[in-house]
């Protein structure tokens, strides 16, 4: 088990991490061309209202005032009120957050099942007709954007087919778990194969190495041989991967929620951008860091889990 | 069973007699994919437009806009305006209620108007020229600062839909716009022909039937005939397509203009191409130097003309629309009130634009730069081809791509030759657009800079014009000089495209955008 400090030590490192995001997005969002207020009026109103738009947002005060501001609000978990939505940016969020993370953990699991036993069979058959096969079918995962992937699943399994409903999110789980099938599905093929590609090519390496060697020479199982030595040095580097993975993945669920009109925090995220919704650009990133923290967080834990050696870093 | 047979032949060919003598039928749901979401459906507050053009479904206001854009009795069964325009009174109908049973009574006016006019709302500037609004029984009276013709149109647009007093004062928050978002958000008490059933932010809305609207429908019955009109929000395209062709929807909204032909092949479909108010057109800068200080050729009238004539709207309806755009008139489209415009603006004439480029001493050929949106489809295209089109004059067409805040800011502070630029009204009235487009002290004439006296005399004067004739006479004159003086490249006018089930009839999209449900049914 990692010790205590060490996860302290970790936590600790997430806090500069934060102001970092928080400096970069107060920057960002006023750093845009094209006046914030001017965007909001919308052409049709007059120059008073846009004076009173800026006002009303703050940006009539000097920067630092506004970074000040800007700091305490979010530390107090204010995030102030979307324009767009008319509704605290903080319960907006809330309210979204779980379905993205849903169809994350969704595809994540899905490109787990999918990649995991395909890499074995590959890398125990290593340049087969299996293994090229299995290679050549995942690279053309790799190569296809997500949307794409998606489009083709909609029209086909859902459009054509009717297996499944053409986009939406429905009620319950298991109703969830039916609508989110073809969107998890279309992220799941593209990490998958990232995952297949690497776990494969750590596979091999492993197999061939002399500790293997040495433990095959002394009659252990193949069974031990795999499960204690073969897949957990080969899983480290894939658990970085996975990890790094789920951080696109969430820029990825922009497109995929835009695409199957899943009411999550990635749609939300482009339904801002193009309304130029400031406080909830702000909340928004500041969620996306947050989680992309905590995943990497995790995959530190597991992989400190997995050689200790890391554990002492 | 066989002797079942006749009797239910004979049942279904006597009930097929029936309902096509009444020819509508009763009930049943309709499903309706649209583009986003609705955030706050309030009258009031209110700004965007997948809440805008649902307000009156729930809201309804005391004069409605008629089928041919005339002004029609809604709750009030009639209007009056005074001698000196000065005040406005209506009746209201007797025994109509909201949709919990409670009766709708001057009260409700007056709190709906006042709220209306809350300075800190997008829309109270429509009733700027109100000055109090007062109820005795059902009879309503608008006092006004000045004589304000637009009123009666005022008062069949969504900003006035009438609330029901008690119900919203029960609702939390700590100001109006809280209260109005905590009213939507639990079930609603409305006027309108629906209510609300449920909603999923993000995803889906229900409407139901209202029991106590007041309006009928053709079977002498109350509207609206169907039960239910459910929602789901499939925000891109060729999704929202795909769900109507598998049948999970009856209506998708904005179709791309690029799939209309292909739908229009779909047996199951109709391939509605509802006229709307949306124009398409780029503003000129108009001002004598452009804002580096130098000398701006296009302040010169005759090269605006020349401009407007070597371009080939035909050709850019083709296009961009795919054929389903039609060529500007007026400033203004076609299904705007008091629109005068015989025929299209500047038909394409090479040779008179290279007479009047010739007449405006320009020959050693023109540097324009044409401001686009980042990232647009259509913008790309319409810059092509005016390269294109405009290039046989010697003019040289030079782009730059913008993001829409900053081509809002270059439109302000004039620091433009031409851009790309749209609009839609809101109300049912010339005088929004016209101000938009023309009137100097509003936004300096869409931020072209034009400032023609006459025409910012007469936008002026209409807007206190109690008589209708002299009224549409203003509006004539003025549509007249603006097309002369041309401080626009006037391009075309585009419809609202809607996929609808053959098995769905009469939905309406109206020229103002608004989804008008209350007579739409469905075929069983």
């Amino acid at each position: 088990m990692p010790s205590i400090s060490y996860l302290l030590a970790r936590l600790l490192q997430i806090i500069p991490t934060f102001l970092l995001v928080m400096v970069f997005i107060f920057l960002l969002v006023r750093m845009l061309p094209g006046d914030p207020a001017i965007a909001m009026a919308e052409a049709k109103a007059t120059d008073a209202q846009v004076e009173q738009i800026r006002h009303n947002l703050g940006l009539d005060r000097p920067l630092p005032v506004q970074f000040v501001i800007f700091v305490k609000n979010t530390v107090t978990g204010d995030l102030g009120r979307s324009i767009m939505l008319k509704a605290p940016v903080t319960e907006v969020i809330l309210d979204r957050l779980p379905t993205t993370i849903f169809l994350a953990l969704y595809s994540v699991v899905l490109a787990v099942f999918l990649a995991g036993p395909l890499a074995f069979l590959a890398a125990v058959r290593v340049n087969s007709a299996t293994d090229v096969v299995i290679r050549s079918v995942f690279q053309i995962g790799l190569s296809m954007p997500v949307f794409y992937i998606g489009l083709v699943l909609l029209t086909v399994l859902a459009a054509q087919l009717r297996w499944f409903p053409v986009g939406g999110y429905g009620t319950g789980f298991l109703d969830n778990l039916h609508h989110l099938i073809l969107p998890a599905l279309s992220v799941a093929l593209y990490t998958s194969a990232i995952i297949l590609r690497n776990l494969r090519a750590s596979l091999i390496e492993v197999l061939d190495a002399d500790y293997v060697q040495f433990a095959r020479s002394k009659g252990l199982s193949t069974r031990i041989i795999m499960t204690r030595h073969v897949l957990r040095n080969a899983l480290v580097s894939t658990v970085t991967l996975l990890g790094l993975s789920i951080g696109n993945l969430m820029s990825g669920t922009l497109v995929t929620e835009t695409v199957f009109a899943i009411p999550g925090v990635g749609r939300l995220m482009l339904e801002a951008i193009f309304a130029r919704d400031y406080p909830l650009i702000q909340g928004l990133t500041l969620t996306f860091a947050v989680l992309v923290s905590v995943v990497f967080l995790l995959t530190d834990i597991v992989q400190s889990l997995l050689d200790p050696r890391l554990r002492k870093a | 069973m066989k002797r079942l047979l006749p009797f239910l032949l004979g049942a279904a060919l006597g009930l097929s007699a029936a309902t096509s003598a009444l020819a509508i039928e009763r009930g049943g749901a309709m499903s309706f994919a649209r583009y986003d979401d609705s955030a706050v459906i309030d009258p009031v507050w209110a700004d965007r437009n997948p809440d805008l053009w649902m307000i009156t479904s729930l809201y309804e206001t005391l004069l409605r806009n008629g089928a041919d854009g005339s002004i029609e009795p809604g709750l009030a069964e009639s209007y009056e305006v005074s001698g000196d325009g000065k005040s406005i009174s209506l009746k209201l109908r007797d025994g109509l209620k909201f949709s919990d049973g409670s009766a709708i009574t001057g009260d409700d006016v007056v709190f709906s108007l006042d709220r209306a006019r809350n300075p800190d709302g997008p829309w109270a500037g429509l009733l700027g020229s109100v000055e109090k609004v007062t109820a005795e029984g059902g009879k309503i009276t608008l006092s006004l600062k000045q004589p304000d013709p637009t009123i009666p149109s005022i008062l069949a647009t969504f900003n006035t839909g009438i609330v029901s007093k008690v119900a919203f004062e029960k609702a939390a928050g700590a100001n109006d716009q809280e209260k109005a978002k905590a009213y939507f958000d639990n079930n609603p008490v409305t006027s309108g022909p629906f209510t609300m059933k449920s909603r999923v932010a993000g995803s889906s809305m229900s409407f139901a039937r209202n029991p106590n609207y007041w309006r009928q429908g053709k079977d002498g019955k109350s509207l609206p005939y169907l039960d239910e009109v459910d929602f789901v929000v499939i925000p891109d395209d060729a999704t929202r397509i795909l769900k109507l062709q598998a049948g999970e929807v009856d209506v998708a909204e904005f179709i791309p203009f690029a799939r209309v032909g292909e739908l229009r092949g779909d047996a199951n479909l109709k391939m509605e191409l509802f006229p709307s108010t949306r124009i398409i057109y780029a503003p000129i800068n108009t001002r004598d130097t452009r804002k580096d200080g130098s000398k701006n050729p296009l302040a010169d009238i005759k090269v605006r003309q020349a401009l407007n004539y070597a371009t080939d709207k035909n050709m850019l309806i083709k296009l961009v629309t795919f054929d389903t755009g039609k060529p500007m008139t007026s400033l203004m489209s076609a299904a705007t009130q008091l629109h005068y415009g015989p025929e299209p603006l500047y038909p394409y004439n090479p040779e008179k634009a290279k007479q009047l480029l010739a007449e405006a001493g320009i020959d050693g050929g023109l540097d324009i730069t044409f401001t686009t949106l980042a990232g647009s489809a259509d913008d790309a295209t319409l810059f092509t081809a005016l390269q294109q089109m405009w290039a046989p004059l010697g003019v040289n067409l030079k782009v730059e791509q913008v993001d829409n805040p900053t081509r809002g800011a270059k439109n302000r502070s004039g620091e433009f030759d031409i851009h790309t630029y749209g609009w839609a009204n809101d109300v049912n009235d010339p005088a929004q657009v016209t101000g938009w487009l023309g009137y100097y002290k509003q936004r300096q004439a869409v931020g072209t800079g034009w400032n023609n006296a006459e025409f910012n005399t007469l936008f002026e004067a209409s807007n206190s014009e109690v008589d209708q004739a002299k009224r549409k006479d203003e509006y004539k004159r003025m549509q007249e000089i603006y097309a002369e003086n041309a401080p626009l490249l006037f391009l075309y006018e585009t419809p609202f495209a809607v996929a609808v089930s053959k098995s769905i009839e009469d939905y309406v999209q109206t020229p103002l955008g608004a989804n008008d449900f209350s007579a739409a049914w469905r075929a069983k």
